[in-house]
């Protein structure tokens, strides 16, 4: 009885700080209390900011160390893997996350992706979706302006070179505003789910009646197909395909 | 020479015979039975004197004393010694148990009077029922439990220093022998396996005697077989198996004469055969408690009462260079299981596995010395930290941590220079990583803010590339429509051009009747000027003869046309600043410019 007192009193204050803080202070308290080693109670801060809708690269890597260090392997993997996907040239982000894949129970022989693809997805996600944006619109509109001097410039080499480079901005701006559209699809309907029950079976067909496919463990990071009421077919490292209980993963 | 040596070897002897001590010695046991008979024995080294017996208690019933005398002489290397002893014998007999003592007995001679030490005899009554609380112990804590089966001649117990210890604390254990009949010797000693516990003999002298020992009013010869120490590794209540021993027995096999009863007088009078006989102690339980968790992280095992002293050989050091710390741990308890401790040296030192030494007196206590041998790789200072090891202690019943203090080393050298010696190669050294962990959180200023749906999922997004293609095929339309306009005004004027030339000539023509020489000339000027400009499309700004005349020459104009023009302009141009008239009339100017028009419109369309 003490106890749910307790806690109630802990709980109550923690949203009455909640309102009186701005996120960023909140932030700020968080990095203190990791540094003062309660790293589940940064942890929650952190997620409690990400639930709140907050994008930054530095809140989830923050957000995967407390998780890390709290013991929930496969949280700090599913914060580092969206950390990674706001800044992929991150080096910080890239060592902390082979530490905790390092940690993890399942193996896989990884199929690689094709390289154009994975450079793609790279570049794409050295800016935001929205920087992709307006720079493809202002490289559309640098290339009709270098068009209409070629159309209407009567002197011969500056006509050639404004049609060229006329020509090179519009086909800049038609790659970035597919950068932009990859980018979004990534960051934002990224099919990438971590899986979060420590022993989860894949199944043959979605429900509990399927033949048993294989077994994972919490922290395997898989890739979403389809989704079937509360399963979906996901597809592991190694390219296997089976379903899993939706609550037993969480998406980036 | 040899008379002197003679003489003083005499001398020497007299010297000595003088010098000889008369001692008085008393030989009682210690306990007897009573109503048994037990002897008193004086001795003394003298025959020249009176020899006082002591005044012995009413209890006592005496019999003697039987006196006998021997003399001994010795001849050693010419040099005569005579030792003389009297035997007085008493034998005695007390009915009554309780301690009594023995006075002292004197012997007076002339000179001096000696007196034998006062004995006391403890007179037990044998054979009967042990009597309560007449248990005489010899310091050896024991239960009840641990007494000789009574009645039994010979048995053996398992003495316990401590029968309730902690997991590790040692138990000084005793195998002991109770005997009441002779005993020749040990055949086969069987020891049990102790499971659970760690066992370790305690070096004890053979049993050759039997010292006598009275418990509960019956005695026994009793002597110690062999000591050991037990260290319990589990917890909880363990048993221990009896340990089993073979003695071989001397058993009389004549018959008993019932007033010699002396073992000296048995072998005379009756056989003695030697029978050996299988005799066990009782098992024994000790309750072993567990140590107390959590065990702290600098615990390595050790359980007793210690102390930790810690020594280095010097704190400063020359590169590469040994030095040597100590840790010594002194005290009571497990010393063989006492783990190593674990010390953090700092990097640069080189350590190798510590030379372990253990130094026990016996029994469990003792030290145990880690001598660690380091060597500096690099110059500098470093700091060897101090050391924490904690141990158990089961009197206080809790954990005891145990300190150093931290050590300062000043390394000297230089690293690869060995004494002037020519320069060893020392490849280097890889880098050495202590352990693995992620990198630390950054708690950087950050602006956190909310993302609401990007951009390329809004309409509007499109839209503004459709407005802007838009604005650019409006201006692309605008431009073609002025281009086309202003296409159109060079045409005409390019058609006009020679027609406006003309009216101008025709102007010029006009003036000439007036007489004004200059305005005609300048109004020629102008045709032909207005003609190239419109024709070859100069704007009136710009046009130079230099610029018409290679306009002309890249329309392929003949050069003789492009003189005459030239002369024609030169001379309009001279007339203009030369009012007099000289050279050609005006009228002439005016029909040569109006042919060159004619000709160049020809060449020009």
């Amino acid at each position: 009885m003490r106890r749910t007192i307790f806690i109630i009193i802990i709980f109550m204050t923690g949203i009455l700080s909640l309102a009186a803080q701005t996120p960023e202070e909140r932030y700020a308290e968080a990095g203190e209390l990791y540094g003062s080693g309660d790293y589940s109670g940064a942890a929650a801060m952190y997620r409690q900011l990400f639930e709140e809708g907050f994008r930054n690269a530095d809140l989830f890597y923050n957000a995967g160390n407390a998780f890390f260090k709290s013991g929930d392997n496969a949280s700090a993997i599913l914060f580092y893997e969206r950390a990674k996907l706001l800044s992929p040239a991150d080096e910080d982000i890239d060592y902390n996350l082979q530490i905790a894949r390092s940690r993890l129970t399942d193996r896989f022989e990884t199929v690689p992706q094709l390289f154009f693809v994975r450079w793609l997805d790279f570049v794409s996600l050295l800016s935001s979706t929205n920087t992709w944006a307006v720079l493809a619109l202002v490289m559309f509109i640098a290339a009709l302006l270098l068009a209409v001097i070629f159309l209407t410039k009567s002197r011969a080499h500056g006509r050639l070179l404004s049609f060229w480079l006329s020509l090179a901005s519009f086909l800049l701006a038609l790659l970035m505003i597919s950068l932009a559209v990859r980018n979004n699809a990534l960051v934002n309907h990224n099919p990438k789910a971590v899986i979060t029950c420590s022993i989860v079976t894949g199944r043959s067909a979605p429900g509990e009646t399927g033949n048993e496919l294989f077994v994972l463990h919490s922290g395997t990071t898989v890739t979403v197909e389809q989704e079937l009421g509360a399963f979906r077919e996901v597809r592991l490292p190694d390219g296997n395909k089976g379903w899993v209980r939706s609550d037993c993963m969480e998406k980036l | 020479m040899k008379s002197i040596v003679t003489v003083i070897v005499f001398l020497l002897t007299c010297l000595a015979a003088a010098a000889q001590e008369v001692t008085l010695t008393v030989d009682a046991p210690e306990s007897a039975i009573a109503g048994e008979r037990f002897r008193i024995i004086y001795t003394v080294n003298s025959t020249d004197g009176q020899f006082t017996p002591p005044k012995f208690d009413p209890a006592f019933t005496l019999q003697g004393p039987q006196q006998s005398t021997s003399r001994n002489v010795q001849w050693i290397n010419g040099d005569v010694k005579s030792v003389v002893s009297v035997t007085l014998i008493y034998y005695a007999v007390v009915s009554e148990p309780g301690t009594y003592v023995i006075p002292e007995a004197r012997f007076e001679t002339k000179k001096l009077t000696v007196s034998s030490p006062e004995r006391q005899i403890v007179i037990t009554a044998g054979g009967q029922a042990p009597a309560a609380g007449q248990q005489q112990g010899q310091g050896q804590a024991r239960s009840a439990g641990d007494a000789p089966a009574a009645g039994s001649e010979a048995s053996m117990r398992l003495l316990f220093s401590d029968r309730e210890v902690y997991a590790g604390e040692p138990i000084t254990v005793t195998l002991k022998l109770y005997t009441r009949i002779n005993l020749s010797g040990i055949q086969e000693l069987k020891y049990p396996d102790f499971k659970g516990f760690l066992r370790e003999d305690i070096e004890t002298p053979p049993l050759r005697s039997l010292e006598s020992e009275t418990i509960d009013g019956v005695q026994y010869g009793t002597g110690v077989v062999q000591r050991f120490v037990l260290y319990p590794q589990i917890a909880g209540e363990i048993r221990i198996e009896p340990v089993e021993m073979t003695v071989l027995v001397q058993e009389r096999t004549g018959t008993r004469d019932p007033f010699f009863d002396d073992p000296f007088f048995d072998s005379f009078f009756s056989s003695v055969s030697t029978v050996p006989r299988k005799i066990s102690t009782q098992p024994v339980t000790v309750r072993v408690r567990p140590l107390p968790t959590p065990r702290p992280v600098d615990f390595h095992g050790a359980v007793g009462s210690f102390a930790l002293e810690s020594s280095i050989s010097g704190s400063e050091a020359k590169l590469n260079d040994a030095i040597t710390l100590t840790l010594t741990l002194k005290g009571t308890g497990n010393l063989n299981l006492a783990g190593e401790p674990v010390i953090n040296f700092p990097q640069g030192i080189e350590k190798y596995d510590p030379k372990v030494t253990v130094r026990s007196s016996g029994t469990s206590s003792g030290s145990k010395t880690f001598e660690y041998l380091l060597i500096p790789r690099n110059p500098g200072t470093f700091e060897i930290p101090p050391v924490s090891y904690t141990v158990f202690d089961p009197q206080q019943e809790k954990y005891v941590t145990l300190r150093t203090e931290g050590y300062t080393v000043s390394v000297s050298g230089t690293p690869g220079a060995e004494d002037g010696e020519a320069p060893v190669y020392i490849p280097g050294e890889d880098m050495k990583y202590l352990g693995q962990d992620i990198r630390y959180i950054r708690n950087g200023s950050v602006r956190l803010s909310t993302i609401s749906a990007p951009l390329v999922t809004k309409l509007h997004y499109w839209l503004w590339f459709a407005l802007a293609l838009f604005i650019t095929a409006v201006v692309l339309l605008l431009r073609r429509e002025q281009m086309k306009r202003s296409a159109d005004i060079v045409g005409q004027k390019n058609r006009r051009a020679a027609k406006n030339a003309r009216k101008r000539l025709a102007k010029a023509t006009a003036l000439l009747k007036s007489g004004r020489n200059e305005q005609v000339n300048a109004e020629v000027a102008r045709s032909l000027w207005g003609y190239l400009g419109d024709k070859l499309r100069i704007p009136p700004s710009e046009i130079t003869r230099d610029k018409c005349y290679s306009a002309l020459r890249a329309r392929n104009t003949g050069e003789e046309l492009i003189t005459e023009l030239d002369r024609i302009l030169t001379a309009t141009e001279y007339s203009q600043y030369a009012p007099v008239s000289e050279g050609e009339s005006p009228a002439a100017l005016c029909k040569r410019a109006d042919s060159l028009i004619g000709k160049l419109d020809d060449v020009l369309d």
